[in-house]
């Protein structure tokens, strides 16, 4: 197989604050191949955003510091590159979706202002006149869309013809000639109206309309990749399923490669091809999403699938696990799940812990962290 | 859209109403302090050696011997039909005043450019380096600022380094530029008349007490821009600006800064201000031939009517400083309405 589009290898991230160190990601190593998506799942606090933020480098340095490890992106190491450098990958390379679509877009400018801004470097980039990551061409397959409108945003010829040519490459872009494009952008992500809500301020626009407007920028630069950073988790119930629908909808339409992260399970099942489960900064399970739900072979996922509230059953409250999360600046020896794991036994706490490994008897690429993990099927 | 041309304009028009009240506070206020404070000024007005008659005669030309509330009457009387009295030496107070406003206008207008051009990427500096060496080092460079005496900051400027740097200082103010002069600015004045020699001979005169003048409240802008800026960097949209691809400059410069200014322009405007009062130092120590320095001049030597037509002007000046801010602040963020 050909080199994955995002590779993350052993990976550890730690905050340093006044109370102490925090190993917000130990060791945690992932391969995305282009055109997947990918879902990361955990509790609250378990590393999930850290890991979105530093892939592309977006970690406030201090207080966060890249321990160690490798951020391999189309063949560049991430990690390594010169400060000066990471703009010219992120946008075209790599872009994301946040959480709170509140904060996410300046109030101090209109969304046409921001938008074409996205577009604006695309364009530039593409046609040479900036330095930069160009837009790939794996994992975009705009065809299967039936509309015009994506089809009519790849298909405008990237360099001008006609009179304009004569100009050549260093015509200068203007605000203007963006507007189609954004315009384009704001119907693929479903806005009706686009025309008014180019003009319009983000606090005039509610937040599901906004959290729209990030994915139609981010989707806008054309990335290789999409972080989507739990991009539903601060709307309301209603507008989060238009949102995940119109996401799902999304990813079939244009096959882009996505890292989603969610502590929804079921959000995950429904958008990713392959999940990633993580627990206290560990990545404890990965797999094909269908297999790792079906034949959990970590305590931890079992645990986490056992509690998700997925059939409302009359009896008794949800399951739940013993015990609380670890403090991240005081992690367990060995495995960071043994001190609540009812399979846990005195070698789970020597160091190092358990890597993950190979299952057997699993789909191919189905790896868990876990000594016993041929047990965990006879957990309940 | 909440905001249309139209709240402007009524904006600005009860902000100017406002100002009538304002103007007749500061005009009462200072008239009877400095009436009260020294009821019979005709004995210094008329000099040591000057005798009881001539005494006579200068509180009589001045009816200082009317009751004050009807001194008051006839002043303010005197002031709406537009006449501002005289010093007492009958040189009228209006012309000299109009003449000398412009000149600490251009200082003032210049210290505030070198505190934005200067204090504000020094406070964005600070605050994308905040902890480290140039962080520091900015806040001590405002800190030193801030905690200098104004007098001794222009003392310094005027004495030791104007002549280290050949730039001119006091006493050193002759080549002051004499053709026709519209607006009473040099450097304006210069430009108007295309005069390219003075445009630069008027810049080099307002280095110096520009600096003097900028140096002490630069504290105040780079302190506001880097304490919004470390408000503004973990906020969400700046790392949306990030992840599109802009360089570090247009996220600091654009997306961050835009949203920092709020608080920054709010506090420039004040300062503007206060910058008109701190002139009157910086103009005293640099023979600049300003409003501030009339100021000095009137309040030394008892000239009620130019002191009282000088807080006129002052006022007017941070009342219209305040107004400009708070337009400024309505531009810049677009979820403030004006009022």
């Amino acid at each position: 197989m050909a080199e994955p589009l995002l590779e993350v290898k052993g990976l550890s991230v730690d905050y340093e604050v006044g109370a102490g160190t925090f190993h917000a990601l130990s060791d945690v190593s992932l391969e995305l191949p282009a055109g997947h998506v990918v879902g990361i799942v955990g509790e609250t606090g378990c590393g999930k955003s850290t890991l979105a933020h530093a892939i592309p480098r977006l970690l406030r340095e201090p207080p966060a510091r890249i321990r160690s490890g490798e951020v391999r992106f189309r063949g560049m190491d991430l990690l390594t590159l010169p400060k000066w450098k990471l703009p010219l990958v992120r946008g075209t390379g790599i872009s994301m979706v946040f959480q709170e679509p509140i904060n996410s877009l300046n109030p101090a400018f209109r969304v046409f202002d921001q938008l074409s801004e996205a577009v604006r470097i695309r364009k530039r980039r593409e046609t040479g006149q900036a330095p930069g990551v160009v837009p790939g061409t794996e994992g975009f397959d705009y065809s299967k869309r039936e509309g015009p409108k994506p089809a009519d945003v790849l298909a405008r010829p990237l360099l001008p013809s006609g009179p304009e040519a004569r100009k050549g490459f260093s015509r200068v872009l203007h605000r203007e000639d963006f507007r189609e494009d954004a315009l384009d952008y704001l119907r693929l992500v479903r806005i009706n109206d686009p025309e008014t809500i180019l003009d319009l301020y983000p606090h005039e626009l509610s937040g599901g309309m906004r959290q729209r407007i990030m994915i139609a920028m981010a989707l806008s630069e054309k990335p290789s990749l999409l972080i989507a950073d739990e991009p539903t988790s601060a709307l309301d119930i209603t507008i989060q399923a238009q949102v995940l629908t119109l996401m799902k909808e999304l990813i079939e339409e244009i096959r882009t490669s996505i890292l989603f992260i969610s502590h929804d399970l079921g959000v995950i099942a429904e958008m990713a091809d392959d999940v990633g489960v993580m627990y206290a900064g560990h990545l404890v399970e990965y797999g094909p999403v269908n297999d790792v739900y079906e034949h959990p072979r970590h305590p931890y996922t079992k645990a986490l699938l056992r509690s998700a509230p997925n059939q409302y059953k009359a009896d008794g409250p949800l399951p739940s696990l013993s015990g609380s999360v670890p403090n991240l600046s005081r992690l367990p020896s060995g495995c960071p799940f043994h001190p609540r794991c009812p399979l846990a036994k005195p070698v789970c706490s020597d160091d190092p812990g358990p890597v993950l490994e190979v299952q057997k008897g699993t789909a191919v690429g189905h790896v868990a962290a876990c000594y016993f993990s041929e047990e965990v099927a006879g957990l309940p | 859209m909440g905001r249309s041309k139209g709240d402007l304009v009524i904006f600005v028009s009860k902000r100017l109403i406002q100002l009538v009240a304002v103007l007749f506070g500061v005009v009462t206020i200072t008239f009877f302090f400095t009436h009260v404070a020294i009821p019979n000024p005709c004995y210094v007005w008329s000099g040591p050696r000057a005798t009881q008659a001539t005494i006579q005669q200068c509180i009589d030309k001045n009816d200082l011997d009317k009751p004050l509330l009807d001194q008051y009457v006839l002043y303010l009387g005197k002031l709406l039909s537009g006449d501002w009295s005289t010093s007492p030496r009958g040189v009228p107070v209006l012309p000299t005043i109009l003449a000398a406003f412009p000149q600490t206008l251009e200082l003032v207008v210049a210290a505030l450019f070198l505190m934005v051009v200067v204090g504000i990427p020094l406070g964005v500096i600070a605050a994308n380096n905040s902890g480290r060496w140039s962080d520091h080092l900015v806040r001590t460079f405002y800190l030193s600022g801030w905690a200098t005496p104004t007098y001794l900051g222009g003392v310094v400027l005027s004495i030791a380094i104007g002549p280290l740097v050949g730039l001119p200082h006091s006493g050193n103010f002759g080549s002051i530029p004499t053709f026709p002069e519209p607006f009473h600015m040099s450097v304006l004045d210069a430009l108007v008349n295309l005069n390219l020699p003075a445009v630069v001979d008027a810049i080099a005169h307002l280095i110096l007490p520009a600096t003097a003048l900028a140096f002490i409240n630069l504290g105040i802008a780079t302190r506001m821009t880097r304490g919004s800026m470390l408000e503004v960097l973990p906020m969400d949209y700046v790392k949306t600006a990030r992840i599109k691809g802009l360089s570090d400059f247009w996220v600091l410069y654009k997306h961050a800064l835009r949203n920092s200014l709020i608080s920054t322009v709010t506090v420039l405007g004040i300062t503007a201000g206060s910058l008109l009062s701190t002139s009157v130092v910086i103009e005293e120590i640099f023979q600049w031939p300003g409003v501030g320095r009339y100021a000095f001049e009137s309040i030394v030597k008892y000239n009620f009517n130019g002191t009282i037509g000088v807080v006129i002007f002052f006022a007017v000046g941070v009342v219209v400083a305040n107004l400009i801010a708070d337009i400024l602040y309505g531009l810049l963020d677009p979820r403030v309405e004006w009022r």
